[in-house]
């Protein structure tokens, strides 16, 4: 039974009853902690049933006893077969509460134990790692800032903190399938400088380094998925694949531009205007800090144009120091009116002259396009006429003719029979040959197929086998974690091999049960034995001694006694017999006893008088109470 | 731990013995962790008498590669065993694995100091003053009559520390308090996994 109690508790324990370590077995329940123990097993089991009840028995008797009632009622639905009521709980006895907690933990659902058997994921190892830290960190104490030691300053004070600033760094790449320009080889030996000096923060050095090696490797990764999932099914190298790949990208994203760039019928003015734009804002952009110096170099027109306002600036500045004031005034606005006129004279003279020059250009395509098409027609004319020619010099002999165009023409059709036939020869060969190659072509292709699901077969099998041993060594690890992790009793351990130690002691009795049993056996035969034959040495004694009996007196007296002797026996094995049965009822009677003590009948007799006195207090103050009111 | 093709070829010139001689290698990792735990950046730390023999080029692959894999080891808390059956598998020598792992664990506070530095992080708050004040009344209001608090917390980060002035009605004080402890909480039970 202790085993069992144990057990017991362990489960009790586990759903959440707090059991003291001193309970050993159930026998030490008492009537609240059974209470408890049944309502968190039921709210497990049942969380619908469970949740109504009270895990502690309430003060009022009345209300303990409708509580009893409640969990009797519980049990009942969960499916326990037993006796219950509520005197099970208020007046608990050893064996039905036995009962009753065996069913509820057998009752209990498997797979909350069987998850804490299995093992956890990686991120749960991590997260317990990380609830460790938290508690480490938790457990030491606050101090201010002036009494901190350089232990909690890890913790405690921020410290200096910088963002996770990334800078490209420049790698010495050198794979040994590709040559490198020797100018770059140079650059990487005598210049590059190591990468941890290569960020203008020094700072930024860790991100930098971390996030050139995930990029790197998330790169590789895409590259595999990529290669094994759509490149091994294209047949090519993997060099070909990509530039594939690349030529692909590059036509989309030109027909993208393309699409974009082409101006929509609404807005055909505005397409030419963006691109204008466009050009307009590089020039800006690249004029803005040299925009003089473009000036500089200005066209050939810039220059005169400069050329002839410096002049007219220097021929309108010697006047202007030998006259006086008004004259000067006049000349110079004559002279602006002049000047501006002709200024005017010559920008229309200009505008007409570049417009002229437009028409000419114009006008001048027409006509190369004219002479073009003249020359075309010029060409075809000298053709006819040829053919005009050379049929009016047949004219003449034309019977004669006639004939020699009919012999032409029945000799170039025999020639093409001819050659009709000749290429039938030469054709059949090479269809059949072609069709030959045809068949090895499609074997080729069916074999490259297979060899590439093949292929591709063996890849997945690679890969799900490499993650399979990941999986596996990560498990491992974990496993290694949790068992170091683990609490150093091995419940489970020490219960299968106690249950093994009952077995063999179960069947050691069993054995020795059977050698008494056979022993009683022997015992039984031996006792029916020595019967049988003392019946009959009595019947031949008896019989002996009643022959001589009748003669002598001696010998008569000697017979009576031996009947009396035997009787006397008889009797004495009879109560001997009867002080055995006797012995056994009182041993079944000390069990009943024991029994009888063992459900508490007493003292539970006694709480009852005292519940029912103190129910009937209740009732009585209840009844003083509805008489005041 | 995963490495990239770079660093897995960068490493395995660091394990060969025709490239790197001990000595050589020894002096690799110092200036690999020198030259991450240094406050400033040193382009010179390629410039060792030890290491003139070894070709620029494979010196500043291997030296990428080193610090990458340093770095790499300490962002996941590689064990031991990661580590090794890591560097077994780019031909490492047991001897070399071992000094390595030592100069790792030497160096691995620090480390672990600098990865952690990646970030920011609120002020942290080191002391409260507060007062209770009455608003009696205002220019609106003749007769408001309205407790309300003026707290100052005063808070620290990387060594400076600040004060945060505001004021609060008692609700919203409650409110505070209240969130606060609920943070308390569920650091709590962050930590009981």
């Amino acid at each position: 039974m202790e085993e069992v109690d144990k057990i017991l508790i362990h489960a009790l324990k586990q759903v959440g009853t707090e059991v003291s370590e001193e309970t050993g077995s159930v026998k030490q329940f008492s009537s609240e902690l059974i209470v408890e123990a049944v309502v968190r097993c039921v709210r497990v089991i049942d969380s619908g049933l469970g949740g109504a009840l009270p895990t502690s028995l309430p003060p009022g008797m009345s209300a303990r006893f409708r509580v009893g009632m409640s969990l009797a009622q519980a049990c009942q639905d969960i499916g326990y077969k037993g006796e219950i009521g509520y005197q099970t709980f208020l007046y608990s006895n050893e064996p039905e509460i036995r009962s009753l907690l065996m069913f509820l933990v057998e009752k209990l659902p498997r797979e909350s134990a069987e998850t804490s058997d299995q093992p956890q994921g990686k991120s749960a190892v991590l997260q317990r790692a990380i609830a460790a830290a938290i508690k480490a960190q938790l457990s030491v104490p606050w101090l201010p800032p002036n009494c901190r030691l350089p232990l909690h300053s890890e913790t405690q004070s921020p410290g200096a903190l910088h963002r996770f600033h990334v800078q490209p760094l420049s790698l010495p790449h050198c794979s040994p399938g590709k040559k490198q320009l020797k100018e770059v080889k140079d650059y990487h030996r005598d210049i590059l400088p190591p990468v941890t000096a290569q960020p203008s923060h020094h700072a930024s050095v860790v991100a930098s380094i971390l996030e050139q090696h995930t990029a790197e490797l998330s790169a590789a990764q895409e590259w595999d998925n990529e290669w094994n999932s759509q490149g091994l099914l294209s047949r090519l190298k993997p060099q070909e694949y990509r530039s594939r790949k690349l030529t692909r990208l590059r036509k989309r994203i030109q027909e993208q531009l393309r699409s974009a760039a082409q101006p929509s019928p609404e807005s055909a003015l505005g397409g030419p205007r963006s691109t204008c734009d466009l050009s307009e804002l590089l020039q800006a952009f690249r004029g803005s800090a040299p925009s003089d110096h473009i000036l500089t170099k200005g066209s050939h027109f810039t220059h005169t144009q400069k050329f002839t306002f410096t002049q007219t600036e220097t021929s309108a500045s010697i006047p202007f120091v030998h006259q006086s004031d008004g004259d000067v005034q006049l000349r110079q606005q004559e002279e602006q009116l002049s000047l501006q006129q002709q200024l005017q004279q010559l920008c229309s003279e200009v505008d007409q002259l570049t417009a002229d020059m437009k028409h000419m250009t114009v006008t001048h395509a027409q006509v190369l396009d004219e002479l073009k098409q003249r020359e075309l027609g010029n060409s075809e004319n000298v053709e006819k006429m040829q053919v005009k020619k050379k049929t009016i010099d047949l004219l003449p002999d034309s019977d004669d003719n006639l004939e020699k165009l009919k012999a032409l023409v029945e000799a170039s059709a025999k020639r093409v029979v001819n050659l009709a036939s000749q290429w039938e020869k030469h054709r059949a060969p090479l269809i059949d040959e072609h069709r030959r190659l045809k068949e090895i072509c499609s074997k080729q292709d069916l074999e490259s197929s297979k060899k590439l699901s093949e292929i591709k077969s063996l890849h997945d099998k690679i890969r799900v086998s490499t993650e399979e041993a990941k999986k596996k060594e990560e498990t491992y690890k974990q496993l290694v974690t949790e068992l170091e992790n683990l609490p150093q009793d091995a419940s489970r351990l020490a219960y299968t091999q106690r249950i093994l130690e009952i077995v063999s002691n179960i069947k050691k009795q069993k054995e020795e049960i059977t050698k008494i049993l056979s022993d009683t056996k022997d015992l039984q035969k031996e006792i029916n034995s020595l019967t049988g034959k003392l019946d009959r040495t009595f019947a031949v004694t008896d019989e002996l001694v009643f022959k001589d009996a009748k003669k002598d007196e001696s010998v008569r007296k000697s017979y009576k006694y031996l009947a009396a002797l035997h009787e006397n026996c008889n009797q004495l094995i009879q109560t001997i017999e009867y002080t055995g049965t006797i012995l056994r009822e009182i041993r079944d009677l000390e069990e009943q006893i024991e029994t009888e003590n063992g459900s508490k009948t007493v003292a539970n007799l006694e709480r009852i008088l005292s519940d029912y006195k103190a129910i009937r207090q209740e009732n009585s103050a209840l009844a003083a109470k509805v008489r005041e009111g | 731990m995963e490495l990239c093709e770079s660093v897995q070829r960068g490493l395995q010139q660091l394990a060969d013995p025709s490239v790197f001689s001990p000595s050589s290698y020894r002096e690799l990792l110092e200036v690999c962790y020198r030259s991450l735990l240094s406050s400033q950046a040193d382009p010179g730390a390629l410039d060792q008498p030890e290491l003139k023999q070894v070709e620029q080029i494979s010196l500043k692959q291997s030296h990428t590669a080193a610090t990458t894999f340093i770095l790499e080891a300490v962002k996941q808390n590689a064990d031991k065993s990661t580590i090794s059956s890591c560097l077994e598998e780019l031909t490492f020598s047991a001897e070399r694995i071992d000094m390595f792992y030592n100069a790792h664990q030497k160096h691995k506070k620090e480390l672990e100091h600098l990865l952690a530095s990646i970030g920011r992080c609120p002020r942290h708050i080191n002391d409260v003053t507060w007062r209770l004040q009455y608003h009696v009344k205002n220019n609106q209001v003749d007769k408001v009559n309205e407790p309300f608090y003026c707290i100052s917390l005063n808070t620290e980060n990387e060594g400076s520390s600040e004060d945060i002035n505001f004021t609060c009605t008692v609700e919203q004080l409650q409110d505070l308090v209240g969130k606060l402890k609920d943070a308390a909480k569920s650091v709590e039970k962050a930590s009981q996994m």
